[in-house]
């Protein structure tokens, strides 16, 4: 019965605190369960995204003995689209072009199906002349130096040889699975797929290979390219379970005559652990933004405690006994937190809905349950911690002076005395060190294997930095305010003139309260800087990536074998759109044995048409390479491998072999090592070279060009794209970095944050104007009466003003200022330890200053609002303030 | 000797809360209060005594009728200045010492800090309050407190010294010595004490006595009245 009148009178009479500590708790609710509604869509991202970059989700092999048509029909009815691929080994081809003959080594020759390419249409691009008839790929053709119409000898073990007539160039972007060792183990797979591979039609590989079936079955393989459903769960961890299991099943139902090359499956385990990690990182991005919302909840519950130690004291006078004082204050912390759980719940629906496009807390019901019972529960706990504990403590421990005391010449907090801040910093500082040193990072992707592993304690030193740093600035703001002189002479004298001295008295007896308060902005503002700056980074290196990937905004690819010279740029550079073109020649190059891409580039106009990041580069920075490389033309950029294998030093001479285009004979060319490249646009991620373009068409008799990197200013990449597309032709491929940025890296790289950085920054910035507005508004209105006796003593709203605003600048201020200290500190920590995440790592951080100008802005007019409100307030009514305080 | 009074009260009303709600603290009080004059008001609780001492003060404005300071000036320079006031209750400002708390009005009034603090200091002195100096209102009693709250009053030098139930909150003892310092100050000063209490005991010791009934004002005791018992405005 006192429950329900207890709960019925804080409705009635307290409705402005229950509001505010309701709001804190359902921010906080809020916050979590978008986090997962936008983990629920990042997931369903990743799966959809992991399905679209397989073009063939299982390569299913038939073993020795297998009937290759009850092979086929049993792959066929337990997947949506089967077809056969056959494979053949060859002992070697050779062309004879221009007078010269080429003859590479061994190679595959594959069977296609007529609907092949249809079919599975991401599995094979084609470069130069016909879609279908006898394909050749990329390489080989280069290897061979032909071109469409050009004639090829294949070679066969145990028959003799025949020739086709290449009708088109090709380029296999998953050639790596595409010829997979069906059924090895990841460590078993080849190093690299064939460097000479050949497409024939179904019909012409039958005709040519089937008389080997009988006499060399050990020079052919069956295949069958099959698609499944794509109606998948939305988690790439049920996804992956659901394909595996598929595949399981199918070998089952071959019966030892097929083995599951389980591509779609491979991915999804990737995405899988993508997934995982995606995790974590939104949580420890997220997490910060909870915890303040439930350090705010306290902060609101705190400056009500006067008022609640008053009642519980009245309370005590009936007869309440500490039992009953403590079920009152949990019936209000159950309240608080109800409404905080159900408001939180929906907001986070609707953001869900608005900036995610899914009103889901997971990516299946139970996670979705999990989440939002979670956030629901994290809500109850915060309202409870905020409400009914400092009410136990109250009721259980606190004397009748305790009480009474409002201000308290009481000794620092024990954490301050034991220096718990300077702990968990050098703590941050410890996990850092351990985790960054010898170059290891929270995130390794090692190369060739589709799975991540990742480090979970790194993430202390972040977490560590984040609370240590809080309490750090509460330290300084206690000490600072301590110090009454500078708290006269340098914060209440331009607010309260000759009062300064009785303002900064003030504020030093409330140092407690103040500092407390100081931090709170500190940690939200570090809490708004740090995300932005951690997204804003984020979101330029994925940029970076598709750049680096694609070369340019738009790049046009040569023909192998064109002789297109750097004039043809002037037509492109005519087109609508193009700002600037620079061409980029690409040769292979032998380093010893090594074979090699040599890119041959203008030092002088690069960076007109693509940015060049100090990251590609290695012992200088991108610009004094790129001038030092101009100024000798002789020199030379190569791999950190290069350097190693070759113990290369600066100003050795290199002696690569490049092919002479009027002899096209492999002739010595000397250059000079001068430095390190590790990245480049439309450089392959493992070894390449650069050198100066004059010097390699000099040396090779050549200046035609591989790739012409156009640059589109503010103009549409895609439109720009496709207006060159219709003028180069098949001559050319065209591509865009828009496309380029769907297939970039990993999946977790291409999740897109912008929709979590919205929710997360609109919650900062509704943070920082709680942090600021309303923590201090609350807290002014607790101190009424002292307004209110500041007023009857004669106070005039300009000298209430000093008190106030003196306040008012000193937290905000101060916070604002710490919090962008340490956010900054937070930021590069994240960017530092999550350097897997980003490829190729940044220079540098990017700070979106118009973001955290609106931060700052919204904080101080939360602020001016909150002061001017409280000083217009005190001046109303100071007689029934006095009354009824 | 001004030949002013120091406050004129014409018919002054005070009405709280509209319409049905309406509160009526005071009825239309005619009264003035001339330098020297030391009043007690006089009456049960609600009865209108701090609403006439807080419209004294400039504190409220009232609802009806008309008040004016003709010896002490418009009302928005009363306070800090010619009119001092304690009030019913805590009144110390927590996080201000002894010291600052009764310097505070008289920088607000434009006094020098340090030359404040002196005056504060010696405001204590007289009290006998110089080892409270540096304690801060929490550490205090509350006789401490509202002997504290006196020494701000008086150390601004007033001549109009108005004091809401000083003796409200302490024993008999202590509040008559609280009465005492009260006078002794004013007539030192040559300040008009202007006192609310319920205690029969205090407004015995001061020469004019208003009796408050239901917000209404009559005189019981006045050695310059018509007559005892009148209304204060007659």
């Amino acid at each position: 019965m006192l429950g329900v009148t207890w709960i019925r009178g804080v409705i009635a009479r307290r409705t402005g605190r229950l509001v505010a500590t309701a709001t804190g708790v359902a921010i906080a609710v809020a916050l979590l369960a978008s986090i997962g509604t936008f983990l629920a869509g990042s997931k369903a991202t990743m799966t959809r995204r992991a399905v679209q970059n397989v073009p063939v989700d299982w390569q299913v092999e038939a073993q020795p003995g297998a009937d290759p048509a009850a092979f086929l029909q049993t792959v066929a009815t337990n997947t949506k689209v089967a077809l056969p691929v056959d494979f053949a080994k060859t002992t070697g081809l050779q062309a004879t072009t221009s007078g010269s003959t080429q003859t590479t080594g061994p190679g595959v020759i594959v069977g296609l199906p007529a609907n092949y390419r249809t079919t599975f249409p991401g599995m094979i691009r084609d470069l130069a002349g016909a879609r279908s008839g006898v394909l050749i790929a990329q390489q080989t053709a280069a290897n061979l130096h032909v071109a469409p119409g050009d004639t090829i000898t294949v070679g066969r073990a145990g028959a003799s040889a025949f020739d086709v007539r290449v009708t088109g160039v090709v380029d296999l972007p998953k050639a790596d699975s595409f010829f997979q060792k069906v059924g090895a183990p990841v460590g078993a797979q080849p190093q690299a797929p064939p460097d000479n591979v050949l497409f024939l039609p179904a019909a012409q590989w039958h005709e040519r290979f089937d008389t080997l079936a009988a006499s060399r079955p050990d020079q052919l393989t069956y295949q069958v390219h099959a698609r499944i459903t794509h109606a998948l769960p939305g988690d790439p961890a049920a996804a992956y379970t659901q394909v595996t299991g598929g595949a399981r099943n199918l070998e089952v139902k071959l019966a030892g005559t097929g083995l599951v090359g389980d591509n779609l499956g491979s991915t999804l385990g990737a995405a899988r652990g993508d997934a995982l990690y995606a995790q974590v990182l939104f949580l420890f991005l997220g997490l910060p933004g909870a915890v303040l919302a439930g350090l705010l909840t306290a902060a609101v519950a705190a400056s009500g405690a006067d008022r609640r130690r008053r009642e519980q004291a009245l309370l005590r006078t009936r007869g309440a006994t500490t039992t009953t004082l403590v079920r009152l204050a949990l019936l209000e912390a159950a309240l608080v937190g109800g409404i905080g759980a159900i408001v939180g719940l929906a907001t986070a629906a609707m953001v869900g809905a608005t900036a995610f496009t899914t009103a889901s807390f997971g990516a299946t019901t139970a996670t979705a349950v999990v989440w939002a019972g979670g956030a629901a529960i994290g809500g109850l706990v915060i309202a409870a911690w905020a409400i009914a504990v400092p009410a136990w403590r109250d009721a259980r421990f606190l004397t009748v002076a305790g009480a009474r005391r409002v201000v308290g010449r009481g000794r620092a907090p024990r954490w301050f005395r034991f220096g718990l801040d300077l702990a968990l910093l050098a703590g941050s500082g410890l996990v850092f060190w351990l985790s960054s040193r010898n170059g290891y990072h929270l995130v390794l992707a090692p190369e060739g294997t589709p799975s991540i592993s990742v480090s979970y304690w790194a993430l202390f030193g972040p977490a560590l930095l984040w609370v240590g740093a809080g309490l750090l600035a509460w330290r300084i703001a206690y000490l600072l305010l301590g110090a009454r002189r500078f708290l006269a002479l340098g914060v209440a004298r331009p607010f309260s003139g000759l009062l300064a001295n009785i303002v900064g008295a003030t504020m030093s007896r409330q140092r407690r309260l103040l500092a407390g308060a100081l931090a709170l902005v500190a940690l939200t503002t570090a809490f708004a800087a740090s995300t932005a700056v951690f997204n804003t980074t984020y979101k330029a290196q994925a940029e970076v990536d598709a750049r680096l990937s694609n070369g340019a905004n738009v790049t046009v690819t040569q023909a192998p074998g064109g002789t297109a010279g750097p004039a043809a740029g002037t037509k492109i550079a005519a087109i609508p759109g193009v700002t600037a073109v620079e061409p980029v020649q690409h040769r292979y190059a032998y380093v010893g044995a090594d074979l090699q891409d040599l890119f041959g580039v203008r030092t002088a106009t690069i960076a007109d048409a693509t940015k060049l990041q100090d990251a590609y580069f290695q012992g200088g920075t991108a610009r004094t390479l790129m001038h030092r490389l101009g100024q000798q033309s002789d020199a030379i950029l190569v791999s950190a491998e290069t350097v190693k294998d070759f113990q290369l030093r600066p100003g050795d001479t290199l002696r690569l072999r490049l092919q002479d285009a009027h002899t096209k004979q492999l002739k010595e060319v000397p250059f000079h090592y001068i430095g390190i490249a590790t990245e480049f646009p439309t450089a392959p991620r493992d070894s390449f070279m650069l050198a100066n373009a004059t010097y390699v068409a000099r040396a090779t008799g050549s200046n035609a060009v591989g790739a012409f990197l156009v640059d589109t200013g503010s103009a549409s990449p895609t439109a720009v794209a496709a207006r060159i597309r219709a003028q180069v032709g098949t001559a050319a491929t065209v591509t865009d970095i828009t496309s380029s940025r769907r297939v970039i890296g990993s999946s977790l790289t291409a999740v897109d944050l912008s929709g979590l950085t919205r929710v997360e920054l609109g919650f900062a910035v509704a943070l920082a104007a709680a942090a600021t507005g309303l923590v201090l508004a609350l807290g002014f209105a607790e101190r009424r009466r002292t307004f209110a006796i500041a007023i009857a003593l004669g106070a005039k709203p300009r000298q209430l003003g000093g008190f106030v605003w003196s306040e008012a600048a000193f937290v905000t201020v101060g916070g604002l200022v710490a919090g962008a200290f340490i956010g900054w500190a937070l930021a590069a920590m994240l960017v530092k330890v999550l350097t897997g995440v980003f490829d190729p790592p940044p220079a540098a951080l990017a700070v979106p200053w118009i973001y955290l100008a609106t931060v700052a802005g919204v904080a101080i007019a939360a602020v001016t609002m909150a002061t001017i409100t409280t000083i217009r307030r005190a001046q109303r009514a100071p007689v029934s303030v006095l009354r009824d305080l | 000797m001004s030949y002013e009074p120091l406050v004129r009260c014409d018919g002054v009303a005070r009405t709280y809360g509209t319409g049905a709600n309406a509160v009526v603290a005071l009825h239309g009080a005619t009264c003035e209060i001339w330098a020297g004059d030391h009043t007690a008001i006089t009456g049960p609780s609600g009865s209108g005594k701090s609403t006439l001492l807080h419209l004294i003060a400039g504190l409220e404005t009232p609802t009806a009728g008309a008040i004016t300071w003709p010896a002490l000036g418009a009302r928005a320079a009363l306070r800090p200045g010619p009119v001092a006031l304690v009030l019913q209750g805590p009144s110390l400002l927590p996080p201000l010492d002894v010291t600052e708390n009764v310097a505070l009005p008289l920088v607000l009034g434009g006094v020098d800090g340090d030359d404040a603090n002196e005056r504060a200091l010696r405001a204590l002195e007289r009290f006998d309050l110089t080892d409270l100096a540096r304690k801060l209102p929490e550490e205090l009693s509350g006789g401490q407190a509202q002997r504290v709250a006196i020494a701000r009053a008086l150390a601004q030098e007033p001549r109009l010294l108005l004091a809401d139930e000083p003796t409200g909150q302490l024993d008999h003892a202590t509040g008559a010595a609280v009465v005492d310092v009260l006078l002794a100050a004013a007539i030192e000063l040559g300040a008009a004490l202007v006192v609310s209490t319920h205690d029969p005991d205090v407004a015995a010791r001061f020469d004019h006595v208003w009796l408050a009934t239901d917000g209404r004002i009559t005189v019981l005791l006045s050695p310059d009245a018509p007559s005892e018992g009148q209304p204060c405005s007659a």
